[in-house]
């Protein structure tokens, strides 16, 4: 690689990280808003999420005493930058992955855990009964959706490569070829199961009600983040954006990967921008029904039902989908031998 | 939706007016303070409060010319909001204190006290001269 | 098992200030893993000293310091004050007051109920219910800041009868409410009982028998919500509940059956929300014309009072169970003694068997299950030379014998 490609991919990671910042803020923004509607209130306005952040940039940053102070202090940062990373390797809008050549779905898969781990991390290192608990419970959350999540992955990968697909777990792939379009109406049902598992892990792995039992608000008053203040704190409020944002993408990449340029003619300096627009209006759909509308029409589960949901609920309708798929892709061979 | 009733009424209401009432403004001024005296001065308009219902109890009236200083205010009030002047035969009334039941409107032999409909009575000093009536 | 028996349970404190908590009190769980193990409480928080500030006050002073002992219960606990003195100088309250007092304590237990409905749905964390049932629960405030003036202290008891009087323009205001209200309550009943969330959430959780109810003398919704048959409006009959027809809510009504969990005391509150509205509309339309006071003129008032010698009790059932006021006068213009017991007081205990065995994610419903209001229970703070000291079960008899010898004399 030459030095000139390299600054130009370091140029794209640093615009690519503000814009995972700044549209990740404003995801939360959008929810605030429509959750608040949803409720009959007016609610804060957009830019709330930038005035807290802005807020809490200067506010004090504090240390329980017994808190292990390195730990308690990487955490944050962890957090933060392994969502961002998590992003250059994701397709937006039509700006395919930037370092797509070095890593693929899978890849993606184990970099959502990291935040998840640095938060784990800094709760025990918080040294707060609320923070041990949450820590436990976000373990076990984590363990719980990662089989379900890990289905998804696996069933649609194993599609693109039954159509014959080189790599069919590189998000390049995916994004160029449209899984609705490469299966047949058994296919889809998968699908749709598929579609359903992915939609119910997002609000775990963001840990939002009716999953959020490692924050608790009225049971553990913030759980994992009952110690964090200032900085620290608003690099995981901002993390948690990015988060919402990475999770969005995940979904549109691997469902509705269709951008916008390629349905209408238009000039190339306005394609870019305008699929990355049509990419956030995609994004907030997807989140309105898979982050808002259950968050605001769901009482909290407990621990133990969360587990419960995750293993056998869902792991069953991801295990019914991944048939139907596998079923779908032998189905013509079979049809074939017949004939 | 028979196990998640509450669904179809939430993206229902997603479309209808919120419920909040907007005093005193949409969203929170950049600072209250400011935002009051801009509205004083005509450049800002002020979303008016819920209108108060018939016989409010609001910032008490005190009528100092046919006060005779009997005390029976003082007597009855229940937040000692009432202090009878030494050497008038006039009162004062902490409003910071009143609690607003309206006990000594209704003693006042004279008819001197009544109560009326303001209620936007906060203030940083509660011994302010919006806040004591003599 | 060997093993799980020597985990050394860990200690959870919760309170005086979390969130899960509305009002402050000290709760410390022993917990293993999720399991609450044991658990000790400690209220006390916010002891006010009413009493002492009502023992320097004459009784139609006290009438709107008893609106403040709770926010919620504004006017049972004046309406028990307000019976107790009654008794005590010999006032014949007008039939009239006593259907508008009847009408403001019903308003009072529908706002009460729907406010904690709201909160019961926001401890599970379902926001959007506590915002839906609070929104309607305005229209209820409504009704009562136009009926007397004020929304939370509505400074509308007096003794000897209500300082307003409700006119045939209120009727119609009263009415509309009810209507509303009568239409929402199956939407109610619908939102919060078929909600899978919720019964998951709260079935089978913070269970009290119907033994453990009567054995820790527990008081009103509570207690009606683990099958015990109690109501002071059905059991002691009161201003104008002894013309109506009031019988106790039981959760078997409605369900068939009696679990005594959580659940089943939101069926309880919900169900009293319809039956109040029931009573309300009753009121309206058997009350007899007449005076609203025994005593128009204040200073007329305050001389009978300051006449009265004697010892009464006011009982008073409000939205969380038996209200009682003692109160002995001496012929002095302040009463001799005055003791309040908020109806939280008799619930308090009930926590113990409730929560021992549960999870930790369901602390919350349980506390606020209850009901729990407890700046009105807190009554009595010992603070010597800046040092807290707990007075045992012995020091408080000792104490207890000790006053009552020196009432006696």
């Amino acid at each position: 690689m030459s030095p000139v490609d390299l600054a130009a991919m370091l140029g794209w990671l640093v615009l690519l990280s503000l814009f995972a910042l700044a549209g990740g803020l404003f995801l939360l923004g959008v929810d605030r808003k429509l959750a608040a509607h949803m409720q009959a209130r007016i609610g804060p306005p957009l830019r709330q999420p930038f005035i807290d952040v802005a807020k809490l940039l200067q506010k004090e940053n504090v240390v329980p005493v017994n808190a292990i102070s390195a730990v308690f202090h990487l955490a944050p940062v962890i957090a933060l930058s392994s969502s961002i990373v998590i992003l250059f390797y994701l397709p937006v809008g039509s700006l395919l992955p930037v370092l797509g050549m070095y890593g693929d779905l899978v890849l993606v898969m184990y970099l959502l855990t990291v935040p998840a781990l640095a938060m784990v991390a800094g709760g025990f290192a918080s040294g707060s009964p609320y923070a041990t608990v949450g820590a436990q419970r976000e373990m076990v959350t984590m363990i719980a959706y990662e089989f379900p999540l890990a289905i998804v992955v696996i069933g649609i990968a194993w599609r693109l490569g039954a159509a014959g697909f080189s790599s069919p777990f590189a998000l390049g792939t995916m994004a160029a070829n449209p899984i609705w379009t490469i299966v047949g109406p058994l296919g889809i049902a998968g699908l749709l199961l598929l579609l359903l598992v992915l939609v119910v892990v997002t609000p775990a792995e963001l840990s939002r009600i009716p999953f959020d039992t490692q924050e608790a608000e009225t049971e553990l008053a913030g759980g994992l983040l009952v110690e964090y203040s200032g900085r620290n704190l608003a690099m995981f409020y901002l993390a948690q954006g990015v988060k919402t944002l990475v999770l969005a993408a995940v979904i549109v990449a691997i469902f509705f990967p269709w951008n916008l340029s390629g349905f209408l003619a238009m000039p190339p300096w306005l394609a870019l921008p305008a699929d990355i627009l049509f990419f956030l209006v995609k994004a907030i759909l997807v989140l309105f029904f898979s982050v808002t509308l259950v968050r605001v029409g769901m009482a909290r589960f407990r621990i133990s039902q969360v587990v419960s949901i995750y293993w056998m609920y869902l792991t069953v309708i991801g295990l019914a989908g991944l048939l139907l798929l596998m079923a779908d892709a032998a189905l013509p061979a079979l049809l074939g031998v017949g004939v | 939706m028979k196990f998640l009733p509450l669904f179809p009424e939430l993206l229902r209401q997603i479309l209808r007016e919120p419920a909040t009432n907007r005093f005193p403004a949409k969203y929170l001024p950049r600072t209250v303070t400011g935002f009051l005296k801009a509205v004083g001065e005509g450049k800002a308009t002020i979303v008016p409060p819920v209108p108060t219902p018939p016989n409010f109890r609001g910032k008490i009236t005190y009528k100092i010319d046919c006060c005779i200083g009997c005390g029976l205010c003082a007597k009855v009030c229940p937040a000692h909001a009432i202090e009878l002047i030494p050497g008038t035969k006039q009162i004062r009334i902490w409003v910071g204190q009143c609690i607003f039941c309206s006990q000594c409107t209704g003693i006042c032999p004279k008819g001197g006290l009544s109560m009326s409909d303001e209620f936007l009575l906060a203030d940083e000093n509660r011994y302010s001269e919006n806040l004591i009536v003599e | 098992m060997s093993d799980e028996s020597k985990k050394a349970p860990y200690i959870v404190p919760i309170g005086p200030n979390h969130p899960a908590l509305k009002e402050p009190v000290m709760f410390t769980f022993e917990m293993e893993g999720e399991m609450v193990r044991d658990v000790d409480f400690a209220p006390g928080q916010a002891h006010r000293g009413i009493e002492w500030m009502g023992m320097r006050r004459n009784p139609v002073q006290i009438v709107h310091l008893t609106d403040r002992i709770c926010g919620i219960c504004g006017v049972s606990h004046t309406f028990a004050f307000a019976r107790a003195v009654e008794q005590i100088a010999g006032i014949e309250v007008p039939e009239r007051a006593d259907y508008i007092r009847t009408i403001i304590a019903e308003f009072e237990r529908i706002q009460s109920h729907l406010l904690w409905a709201g909160v019961a749905a926001h401890e599970l964390g379902f926001d959007s219910l506590l915002h839906l049932t609070w929104r309607v629960r305005e229209q209820s405030m409504d009704v009562i800041e136009n009926l007397t003036g004020n929304r939370v202290n509505y400074g509308i008891v007096q003794v000897g009868g209500v300082r307003r009087d409700i006119v045939p323009e209120q009727h119609q205001v009263i009415e509309d409410c009810l209507t509303t209200y009568e239409g929402l309550l199956g939407k109610l009943l619908n939102l919060f009982l078929d909600d899978k969330t919720i019964t998951m959430r709260c079935r089978d959780c913070g269970v009290l028998s119907k033994k453990e109810a009567l054995e820790l003398c527990t008081v009103g919704p509570t207690a009606r919500a683990s099958g015990v048959n109690v109501d002071l409006r059905q059991d002691y009959p009161y201003a104008a509940y002894g013309d109506l027809d009031v019988k106790a809510i039981l959760p078997d009504q409605h369900l068939g059956e009696t679990h005594g969990d959580v659940y089943d005391r939101i069926v309880v509150r919900l169900l009293e929300v319809g039956q109040s509205c029931g009573i309300i509309r009753q009121c309206l339309s058997e009350m007899p014309p007449g005076p609203v006071t025994a005593e128009e003129k204040l200073a007329k008032l305050l001389a009978v009072c300051k006449k009265a010698t004697g010892e009464a009790i006011g009982r008073v059932e409000a939205p969380r169970g038996e209200c009682f006021h003692y109160v002995r006068m001496d012929g002095k213009e302040a009463p001799h003694t005055w003791k309040v017991k908020a109806s939280s007081y008799s619930n308090l205990m009930s926590w113990i068997p409730m929560l021992r065995g549960e999870q930790i994610a369901d602390i919350p419903i349980i506390v606020a299950s209850i009901d729990p209001c407890l700046s009105c229970t807190d009554r009595v703070a010992v603070i010597r030379r800046g040092e807290k000291s707990i007075l045992t079960k012995e020091d408080l008899h000792r104490l207890s014998v000790g006053k009552t010898r020196r009432l006696q004399r």
